[in-house]
């Protein structure tokens, strides 16, 4: 089945076209610049993703910036395979940073010991979060879209509440909460980015997410509940617990993201601590296909975009950094538009396998 | 008379499900008559008036009214032919009074300002001319089904409509707003309205229409008057099929029950009884068909053998033990399988491949779960062995099933519920929307399965079906066992007259 195999390619080919047409469609607004689309697109991309010395490499900080976004992709990927529309990874991420700040200082353990328990604490709070949504929607029927809402909501009130008052350190203009102990800190790997273990622990994961979904026996009562609720039914899947497995998973990992972005990069928690890390893993998780390898790649290019456009091109070249956040909102737009790429490779499959396929039996309708 | 209405060589296929629709489709309704279209869920009657009603574009036939012919492509066309449309689920906003509703798009106003008082002055007039009394004020929401179906009708005529199709006007009424909405239809052909009424209940036919006509497959199997034919003729029409389905099989031998439903009760989704107080035993090596018109509570008690749906009350047995509350795992652990009815939303899971589709029921079987991990080779064996035990021929291991025809569908699905040789198998219209050759697959697959000793509850509404390869037949209607009788001896149309709601040894009702 040619098709079949042809089909297969889509998962690759709709992101990079989706790529492509976003950027192509930024050029109009390059122009309205004085700087060539050509150098713009340049300075952007040495900005991003360039590398001339080791400790001042843009691309570690890519990567650096890349681990909170595969994180809460992956959460999103779960979320979404397991036909839960969840939206609550911002509020997962933050109750995870928020634990990961507090016991960071709190309480005292060995190195290697105390990041991990920390690690660990900041997921069991993520799952909680996601527990919430997965057991209203099991038990009564509320869309957990509109419960991930709310609840992200008041996760970002209470982290600040958290930062101004419980955790807050001294008071300084900005509230923030007291840096962590060394034993707690993310080794990184260079001087002049904060790329470090913490990147690792998220390539990781996505490895084990894939594992897990594909792989596992409660991976694929999660996506045969997710693809088809009757289906399930029929065959006998407890899709109810599928469902709540899939929140508790997803919350669990927005929450691992909230630990390292403390423990990995900041040290601490500060005021106004959400700037959207949890949504932007939902943007990931869409434009990498909802597959795990599609999240890891696609969080490096948004990573490496948003980089570039704010050390190059406002740096640089004195475009607005905007115009990154621009060029990723025209992408995902024609991710969206995934619809008009199926539908024209499927015109041109059939068209190929029609030419190539002559006188050979046709696949079946 | 003249023809109000002729819809000529209407065809339409449906790409995405495969599905022939109409296929060929002539059908004249004269001016001022009450015409019957009926037929099974599936038939092609809907398709045919969503076609006339400018929802579906045909892809072939004309369609004339008064003999002129038009272009019919959306409802606002239909309208101003003169054709109006009552939904079997209606189009009403809740919170609208009366009035509102049958004025909505047409309110009457003054500079552009709503006037309620003309509004219900207008409602008012046209209710009386109709002889359809309504409270111009009342919310929709306050009113019984009846009434709001009586706010439908009005719309209608509000537009002016001439010809009125009312789509399955009787589902969701009680029988005393039955007898009322005949009375109703009765009058407005008097006044020189044209009325097509779509359901798959003949005795509503006999009592309210002057002409039928009958929908098969997507063709029309036969108009006639109603005066000179009778339920059971209609019943086979509505039921038959054209090729004679003989199955060889040998006599059967029953041997020990292996299932038993002791008094079961269902409701369906909407919270209605759906199955009422049934009875039943199936034994090894026999074939019990279950006969009637669809929507008598077949689908709901096969939901309650299989264990997808909650019993209301009473006790089911798998095998000498009770099953009343075990899971679907369970009761297929315990041996049962299930063909349902919807191979494409129930019985297969389109987007995945077929390993993963063959193997749902039995996951968590050591043979494919390796301490928590799939075991992808045994399911790749298995899904080989599948294909060449049912020799699925399209089918290919770890590819998908999007593509392939609905017979090699069932064929999956088949091959899946046979592999575990299960004891009971409870088998739902397992050859709906099948060619001969697959037909003839999975009469062929039940009937070895039977003699190989498993108990089998087959539900079709396919008469010949279920005569070819039932052991017994109950017939069912209205969510009761209304007979059994003996396919050996049974007639056609003994078992017509069960499936239209006749008591057992009585005679036909007249009209």
């Amino acid at each position: 089945m040619t098709h079949d195999r042809l089909k297969r390619l889509d998962a690759f080919l709709i992101p990079i076209l989706a790529v492509l047409s976003g950027l192509v469609v930024s050029v109009i607004l390059v122009l309205l610049t004085d700087t060539p689309p050509v150098e713009a697109y340049r300075i952007l991309f040495v900005a991003g993703f360039g590398c001339n010395e080791l400790t001042r490499c843009a691309l570690f900080t890519t990567l650096e910036r890349a681990t909170p976004l595969i994180l809460t992709g992956l959460s999103a990927v779960v979320a979404f395979r397991s036909g839960m529309f969840s939206i609550g990874q911002e509020g997962q991420y933050l109750l995870g940073a928020v634990m990961a700040a507090w016991l960071g200082y709190a309480i005292q353990l060995p190195p290697v010991i105390h990041p991990l328990f920390i690690m660990i604490m900041s997921m069991l709070a993520g799952a909680a979060y996601g527990w919430v949504p997965g057991v209203l929607r099991v038990k009564l029927g509320v869309n957990e879209l509109l419960v991930t809402i709310v609840l992200n909501a008041i996760a970002v009130l209470f982290a600040e509440y958290m930062v101004q008052f419980p955790l807050r350190a001294d008071a300084g203009a900005v509230a923030h909460s007291p840096v962590i102990d060394a034993s707690a800190q993310l080794p990184t790997f260079l001087p002049g980015s904060k790329w470090g273990i913490g990147f690792v622990i998220a390539v990781l994961t996505a490895y084990a997410v894939y594992v897990y979904l594909w792989r596992s026996t409660p991976g694929y009562e999660q996506r045969m509940a997710g693809q088809s609720k009757r289906f399930a039914l029929f065959g006998g899947i407890p899709s109810d617990n599928a469902a709540i497995r899939a929140m508790l998973i997803s919350g669990a990992l927005a929450g691992l993201a909230g630990s390292i972005e403390i423990l990995g990069v900041h040290r601490r928690i500060m005021s106004a601590f959400s700037v959207g890390l949890g949504f932007d893993g939902l943007s990931v998780a869409i434009l990498g296909q909802s597959h795990p390898l599609g999240v890891a790649i696609v969080a490096i290019l948004f990573a490496g975009v948003r980089l570039g456009a704010q050390l190059g091109l406002q740096l640089e070249a004195q475009i607005p950094r905007e115009l990154g956040g621009t060029i990723i909102g025209l992408i995902i737009l024609f991710v969206a538009l995934r619809k008009f790429y199926e539908g024209n490779l499927d015109r041109l499959r059939d068209w190929l396998v029609r030419r190539f396929n002559r006188g050979q039996a046709r696949p079946e309708r | 008379m003249a023809l109000a209405l002729e819809m000529k060589g209407i065809s339409k296929y449906f790409a995405s499900t495969d599905v022939r629709a109409n296929d060929q489709v002539d059908f004249a309704v004269e001016a001022g008559e009450v015409h019957a279209l009926v037929g099974e869920n599936g038939a092609g009657k809907t398709t045919l008036m969503s076609i006339l009603y400018g929802l579906v574009r045909p892809d072939a036939g004309e369609i004339k009214v008064d003999g002129q012919p038009v272009q019919i492509h959306r409802p606002d066309d239909a309208i101003r032919h003169g054709i109006g449309m009552v939904h079997q689920h209606f189009k009403l906003v809740p919170s609208f009074t009366v009035a509102q509703s049958i004025m909505l798009g047409m309110e009457p106003n003054r500079g552009g300002f709503l006037t309620p008082n003309e509004e219900n002055r207008i409602v008012s007039e046209l209710a009386e001319r109709h002889g359809l009394p309504v409270d111009p004020k009342a919310r929709i929401r306050d009113l019984p089904v009846g009434m709001q179906q009586r706010v439908e009708i009005l719309k209608v005529l509000e537009r002016k409509a001439k010809i009125l199709v009312l789509d399955e006007p009787t589902a969701v009424l009680t029988p005393q707003e039955v007898a009322e909405l005949m009375r109703v239809v009765r009058n407005l052909s008097q006044a020189g309205f044209t009325v097509i009424f779509i359901t798959h209940k003949l005795l509503e036919v006999v009592r309210v229409a002057d002409r039928v006509t009958v929908m098969r497959g997507g063709r029309n199997v036969g108009s006639k008057a109603v005066a000179e034919t009778t339920v059971p003729e209609l019943a086979r029409m509505m039921v038959g099929r054209e090729v004679l389905l003989k199955v060889n099989k040998a006599p059967r031998q029953p041997g020990p029950v292996v299932f038993a439903a002791d008094d079961v009760s269902v409701t369906d989704v909407r919270g209605f009884p759906a199955v009422t107080r049934v009875s039943f035993e199936v034994r090894a090596g026999e074939i019990v068909g279950i006969a009637g018109v669809s929507g008598n509570g077949q689908t709901e008690l096969v939901e309650a053998v299989t264990g997808m749906r909650a019993l209301d009350g009473g006790r089911l047995a798998l095998n000498a033990k009770d099953a009343t509350s075990l899971s679907v795992r369970q009761r297929r652990n315990a041996g049962l399988a299930h063909i349902p009815e919807d191979r494409i939303h129930v019985g297969l899971n389109l987007e995945t491949n077929l390993d993963e589709n063959l193997i749902v029921s039995r996951y968590k079987l050591g043979q494919f779960n390796r301490a928590g991990f799939l075991n992808r080779r045994s399911m790749r064996d298995f899904a080989i062995d599948v294909i060449k035990r049912f020799s699925i021929a399209a089918a290919v291991p770890g590819g998908g099933i999007s593509r392939l025809s609905g017979g090699n569908m069932q064929k999956v699905v088949i091959g899946r519920e046979l592999a575990g040789e299960p004891t009971f198998i409870v088998a739902n219209q397992p050859t709906r929307g099948l060619d001969v050759g697959s037909i003839e697959f999975v009469h062929r697959s039940l009937v070895d399965a039977r003699d190989r000793g498993a108990g089998i509850l087959l539900v079709s509404v396919e008469l010949e079906e279920i005569l070819a390869l039932s052991d017994r037949v109950l017939v069912m209607y209205r969510g009761q066992i209304q007979g059994e009788v003996d396919p050996a001896t049974a007639t056609e149309e003994q078992i017509g007259l069960l499936m239209a709601g006749a008591q057992p040894e009585t005679t036909a009702p007249t009209a």
